[in-house]
């Protein structure tokens, strides 16, 4: 899954390194921000959206990134791609519209069966790849294929595979896409806007000739011009685009492991954007207070959440997982680790973008979940807590967190574990931990990745055979509203009785240059087609 | 005289035999799988089986210990299992940057600092001292990163004439590292010099008291001529010591210093390397860093022989 260094990297990449990042960052913080106070005083509110204009024609933009692994790749479907090349050189069929719908890219339209079994896509005609062959169905149907192929392992086959065979797409002709699913799906298109789901030319992953993940040939608005694993690359702008040419001549990439590292990068001038990094409010300040750069909010971009495994002691008891989703004021934790940069989660996994959000919440009452823990033996509750320095608000979140929880009786004891492999040593292994996920999986997809039992991302190991059976009949309802009823039903059932904790929603601090225009990002979209340097 | 030399080299190859014992069983050790660990949290069950496979790690690890020596000797370190290059090539290339800054470093710090060590030494305790002194403790007691910092705060924010961080991958030429070189070889020269002026001040104040530079004093020799002529040559032997060692430090201990500044030597690669569980990666820069000590005390107890007169005489006496 897409997290901000995945490495990071390595992320970009970290225990040691991050502790010291973090404390060298809130060093500078304090010398730049004395620094810059003749300038104008530094505010402590933070800029939410990002300058827009009419930005000069043409120029290089140059993105600071994490790289993922020294073994990166431009294959969309890959765990390990790229992911800052991928929006630049390729299409989907379907993505994500700013108001969370899902919208038409590569496929111009799409028409289901009346049970939901059989999704029948029209395809754009005037699509061209880099190298000049038209976009046709066969593109469509080897990109689905190359995705469900065991050896590619694309994260993005859990999610396809229990619905699609690789035998089951067809294509009538070069402009029409017809998928049989193996069980109805009302929102399949919506599982193609993953950002494994890129669109690669027919037979481009074959071995034993050039390889997408080196040539990164698609339909996109850039080309690829040079692309080094955990190094530097460039695109240059795609006259021939079918949205018509991008507002810039070139994108460079770097990859810089360490975040302080690009930050020193984004402040003397030598990149304009820091992608996938959510800064920490010391640096976003100094950032923020700087002639050359300033702040965008990424709007609730990241999903913050403390899951309990409910295959863990005491976590197994259905009702200690309600008391520790009782016991806590988000508003505290809200507070204080996001600094009012973010809004109050309930719980519910499900952001308020999502078009079939529920504000369904239960409110805070520590003395019912002292109750509860009482009933169930467990007074004086110990447990421990993981966090890390993989990112800023981890251990912000989690100490408001433990003194939130105080008054229900409950002691945690907060436990750095770290960076470099918590997610290999920590997530999903210890009880309870700091997580967080970057937003914008359509529910269908969010919800069946990470909460249905047995998924491989599902981070609480929470198995409910009554939600998965909401689930399958949510996604079998043909008619919108019964099917928006039934993923709210999902949403209460699993602030109810799952094992994620979910104290908030935050936007992200993304780093650029004041020379930086129509600066878009929400979700895994990043508008590459307008972003501009100033005049 | 010869035995002597022989019996070092002796010594300095068991030493480097040792820890790649040493090495290869401490990495055998580390928590973590590397498949799992390169996959992160996209390491479902049937990627990690898929990723494992390809990397071969079924092998029993004895066996895989003697491959890797026995390549080692060859030159093939084996096959990086993050971005499946040669070791040897890209450790190579790194290394080659790494140089880069050591040279640099201890051309000016090395010369600097054994100036300003003697200087403060000779002037015991006057405003030269104090001052050399003290700077020197500053520079000792401040993390090399915080020097970074404000390095990069002077030199690429305020005014900007240095790159705060390099843009450029490993295979970039000299040319293109050079602009690159001075910030993180400055950051590193202050650290370094710190304890070498300790060393040579202290040296120099031993040796100004000790009987022969009386007696060259006493036999009406000037100033000058006692200074270098006696005094240098016995003050530097300690010095050389920490010199050798600081040079050692360099090679293998700029892990912070690169990261800061991003550039692409041995420390980030070994960095990358850790992140990545990349055992093959981090077998090969740990065993270049054991060697580099080794040859670098080597280099100082040879350096030292030939400096010391007692040492070189009896040896002479022995061999006869």
């Amino acid at each position: 899954m897409r997290h901000a260094s995945t490495s990071v990297r390595p992320p970009g990449g970290i225990s040691r390194r991050s502790l010291l990042a973090g404390g060298l960052g809130a060093l500078g913080a304090t010398w730049l921000a004395a620094g810059c106070s003749s300038s104008g005083p530094a505010s402590r509110d933070l800029p939410v959206e990002a300058a827009s204009g009419d930005p000069a024609s043409g120029g290089v933009l140059r993105i600071a990134r994490p790289p993922a692994s020294d073994a990166e790749t431009l294959d969309p479907a890959s765990a390990l791609s790229a992911y800052e090349y991928l929006g630049a050189v390729y299409n989907r069929l379907t993505r994500i519209g700013e108001d969370g719908s899902v919208v038409a890219d590569l496929a111009e339209s799409w028409e289901p069966s009346p049970d939901g079994t059989r999704w029948t896509f029209a395809l754009r005609r005037d699509v061209t790849f880099h190298d000049g062959r038209p976009f046709t169905s066969a593109d469509a149907r080897y990109t689905l294929r190359h995705l469900l192929d065991p050896d590619v392992a694309s994260p993005q086959a859990g999610v396809l595979a229990p619905m699609l065979d690789p035998s089951g797409i067809h294509t009538p002709d070069p402009h029409t896409l017809v998928v049989e699913l193996t069980r109805p799906n009302a929102e399949f298109p919506s599982l193609l806007t993953s950002y494994n789901c890129y669109v690669i030319p027919d037979g481009s992953a074959e071995p034993g000739g050039p390889r997408i993940g080196d040539t990164g040939i698609g339909t996109g608005p850039f080309r690829l011009e040079s692309f080094t694993p955990a190094g530097r690359g460039r695109v240059v702008a795609n006259p021939e685009h079918w949205q018509g040419r991008p507002v810039l001549d070139e994108i460079e990439f770097y990859a810089i492991p360490d975040t302080q590292a690009r930050s020193n990068a984004l402040l003397a001038g030598q990149v304009h954007l820091l992608s996938q990094t959510n800064l920490d409010f010391a640096t976003a300040r100094v950032i923020n207070a700087s002639e050359r750069a300033t702040i965008a909010r990424s709007v609730n971009s990241q999903w913050y959440g403390l899951p309990m495994l409910c295959t863990a002691e005491p976590f197994t008891d259905p009702a200690v997982r309600q008391a520790m989703k009782l016991a806590y004021d988000p508003r505290a934790v809200l507070d204080v680790a996001l600094q009012g940069a973010g809004v109050i989660g309930n719980d519910n996994p499900v952001p308020p973008e999502e078009p079939y959000w529920t504000d369904y919440r239960v409110e805070r009452d520590p003395e019912h979940a002292r109750f509860l823990l009482r009933r169930a033996g467990l007074e004086d509750l110990r447990l421990d807590l993981y966090t890390s320095a993989y990112d800023p608000v981890f251990t912000p979140m989690a100490l408001a967190f433990r003194d939130s929880v105080r008054e229900a009786g409950i002691t945690l004891d907060v436990r750095t574990a770290a960076a470099e492999s918590y997610f290999s040593q920590i997530w999903m292994q210890k009880p309870l931990m700091a997580t967080y996920w970057y937003t914008g999986r359509p529910i269908e997809q969010l919800l069946n990745q990470i909460f249905r039992g047995g998924s491989s991302y599902n981070e609480t190991a929470w198995a409910d055979d009554r939600f998965d059976g909401l689930l399958d009949e949510a996604r079998g309802e043909m008619d919108a509203d019964r099917r928006r009823m039934l993923y709210q039903d999902a949403q209460r059932y699993v602030v109810d009785h799952g094992g994620s904790i979910t104290p908030m929603f935050a936007d992200r601090l993304v780093g650029l240059s004041r020379d930086v225009l129509n600066y878009r990002e929400y979700g895994f979209e990043f508008d590459y087609l307008n972003i501009g340097l100033r005049r | 005289m010869l035995s002597f030399v022989a019996r070092r080299l002796f010594s300095a190859l068991l030493t480097i035999a040792l820890s790649s014992v040493l090495i290869f069983l401490a990495l055998q050790a580390l928590p973590g799988d590397v498949a799992s660990q390169i996959l992160g949290r996209d390491a479902t069950p049937e990627a990690v089986a898929t990723l494992r496979e390809q990397l071969d790690l079924d092998q029993p690890a004895w066996q895989r210990y003697l491959e890797w020596v026995g390549g080692a000797v060859t030159g093939d370190l084996g096959t990086s299992l993050a971005s499946g290059e040669p070791v040897a090539t890209e450790v190579g290339l790194h290394l080659r940057n790494t140089l880069l800054i050591a040279v640099v470093t201890i051309l000016v710090a090395v010369t600097l600092s054994v100036v300003l060590g003697v200087l403060a030494g000779l002037y015991r305790d006057r405003w030269p001292d104090t001052l050399i002194s003290g700077l020197s403790l500053v520079g000792m007691s401040v993390p090399e990163f915080v020097v970074a910092t404000l390095l990069v705060l002077a030199l690429s924010i305020t005014v900007p004439v240095l790159p705060a961080v390099v843009l450029d991958g490993p295979s970039a030429s000299i040319g293109e590292l050079l602009p690159a070189v001075w910030l993180p070889a400055a950051a590193l020269g202050v650290a370094m010099t710190a304890y070498i002026v300790r060393m040579a001040r202290t040296s120099v104040i031993d040796v100004m008291a000790g009987e022969f530079v009386t007696t060259a004093t006493l036999k009406g020799l000037g100033r000058w001529r006692v200074v270098t002529r006696h005094a240098l040559p016995s003050a530097l032997l300690p010095t050389l010591n920490v010199i050798a060692m600081n040079v050692a430090w360099l090679v293998g201990g700029v892990v912070v210093v690169e990261n800061v500044f991003n550039y692409p030597g041995v420390g980030s690669l070994m960095l990358q390397a850790v992140h990545n569980r990349d055992l093959p990666m981090l077998q090969a820069i740990a065993l270049i860093s054991a060697a580099v000590y080794v040859l670098c005390n080597l280099a100082a107890d040879l350096g030292a022989m030939a400096l010391n007169p007692r040492l070189r005489t009896r040896e002479q006496v022995g061999t006869r």
